[in-house]
């Protein structure tokens, strides 16, 4: 579990979810990627996956991809992404 | 810093990739310096499947491949053994610092079958070429052996077929969104946690009591088992993946791990040169087509697998099955490689040089060319970068 820091405002409810969990790379990743379009602007993406080296992938992948990296937590063997449209 | 915030800062959350590969590459050198030899893996598996063979009733001993391997004594006694026993303690360490360590079982029956398949692929490429991601390219170019760049450049290639092929519809799941109005909550037990980081934390601190009381009668293997813990922890802290390095280039255009390996084995390449200006024997290989075909499968087994030789041992002890699948496909591709070696070698093989940069250019002609070919190759990492999303710009303005 990562410490968020305290932000000025709350993070916003995602709107869809793409649980990836059991799926190793690259397919995580891939699938994120392919499901970001599918959203409207301005709607939240969650990203569950228990692919541990989607932490190098998935948050920089998004960002390079025009998608906004809103929050990322590692929950032991899960990791949770926020990722905006 | 207090104890906690470390403890959450390094031992808990990933660390980035950059550095850590870097460092990876200074402790390669180091590594060279103590032992001789270079920080490899594959060698080892394929006397692992040696044993295995001995254990069936079989003779590789007296097989050309494994006499060129050095096939003697147990794991206990051989530095590249001692190496990778560390290497294990220092990934299953970390996975369990950081409560990373779950059973993930395969979903779907296809990805047992090509992380076997792809394993024993890459297995098969490594050994030909002699070395895989390290021995044929991260710790290889630093070894100036004109072998490990025309691997790393067929890998680069077989990982472009790799990805192709492994994003055909025979391997994708279809995607699933579900509509939710609230975030997945969070599952971690915290006992559990705190009993996984102590466990952890006993398996780190026994291997280093272990290893460090070793180096006095055999400081070579002792100091190999150490350095393996903590190219471990490492590669699983920071989930360094080769494979990723390559392949993602081409599916995401993703150049981070590319751009940190190429750090990494620059910084590896002067420290390597000072030990061989004081007479240590660089250890090169034949540069002849086993090393182009060799990188083309393993560039393409690697992709199709999910990891490389290097990537499936953390992976496995995080538990994930899938990569248990890979090592033994590892295992067997190598020893298939050990029996066909014969046949394949005074073809692909042996009427080929061992070129060394360092004898070719002369010391510090050899140094320059490495470290022109680096830059190279990244100049072409940031193009390919820069090529890719203007060209995905101009799809989606279509």
């Amino acid at each position: 579990m990562t410490p968020t820091p305290t932000q000025p405002a709350p993070l916003p409810a995602p709107d869809f979810r793409l649980d990836m969990r059991g799926e190793p790379c690259p397919y995580p990743a891939v699938a994120t990627l392919e499901a970001l379009p599918q959203l409207a602007p301005g709607q939240v993406l969650e990203v569950v996956t228990d692919c541990p080296q989607s932490i190098n992938s998935i948050p920089v992948d998004a960002k390079n991809h025009g998608y906004e990296v809103l929050e990322v937590v590692q929950d032991g063997p899960t990791i949770r992404y926020l990722i905006r449209r | 810093m207090n104890w906690l915030t470390f403890k959450q800062r390094f031992l808990i959350t990933f660390w980035p990739p950059v550095p850590a590969i870097i460092a990876a590459g200074v402790l390669a050198a180091y590594y060279f310096g103590i032992t001789g030899t270079f920080w490899a893996v594959t060698g080892e598996f394929t006397r692992w499947g040696g044993h295995l063979l001995q254990f069936a009733g079989y003779h590789p001993e007296t097989w050309t491949y494994f006499k060129l391997m050095h096939f003697e004594g147990t794991p206990l006694e051989r530095v590249d053994g001692m190496m990778i026993l560390g290497m294990f303690a220092g990934c299953f360490a970390a996975a369990l610092w950081a409560n990373n360590v779950k059973l993930r079982l395969p979903q779907h029956p296809i990805r047992i079958a090509q992380a076997l398949v792809g394993g024993i692929i890459a297995g098969f490429g490594a050994r030909l070429a002699m070395g895989c991601n390290l021995a044929a390219f991260f710790t290889g170019i630093p070894q100036f052996s004109l072998h490990a760049w025309f691997f790393a450049l067929a890998t680069a290639v077989g990982t472009w077929f790799g990805a192709r092929f492994t994003l055909l519809p025979l391997f994708r799941v279809p995607l699933k969104l579900q509509k939710v109005s609230a975030p997945t909550p969070l599952q971690q037990d915290p006992r559990q946690a705190a009993r996984r980081f102590r466990l952890g934390m006993v398996v780190f601190l026994a291997f280093l009591a272990w290893a460090g009381s070793k180096v006095g009668a055999t400081p070579k293997l002792g100091l190999a088992a150490l350095f393996g813990l903590a190219f471990g922890l490492i590669i699983e802290r920071a989930q360094v993946c080769f494979t990723s390095a390559f392949r993602d280039l081409w599916i995401t255009g993703r150049t981070q791990m590319a751009k940190a390996i190429l750090l990494g084995m620059a910084v590896s390449v002067i420290g390597v040169f000072s030990y061989v200006q004081l007479g240590v024997a660089p250890k090169i290989m034949w540069a002849g087509p086993n090393a182009v075909l060799g990188g083309l499968l393993f560039g393409f087994g690697i992709v199709l697998a999910g990891g490389c030789e290097t990537g499936w041992m953390y992976r496995a002890v995080e538990g994930q099955v899938h990569y248990w699948w890979v090592g033994l496909g590892n295992v067997i591709g190598s020893t298939l490689l050990a029996i066909y070696w014969d046949e394949l070698t005074p073809l692909l093989v042996t009427p080929y040089a061992k070129v060394n940069l360092l004898e070719t250019f002369g010391p510090a002609g050899g140094l320059l060319v490495t470290y022109l070919l680096l830059a190279v190759a990244l100049v072409a990492v940031l193009w390919w970068e820069k090529h890719f999303f203007a060209r995905k710009a101009a799809q989606e303005a279509l």
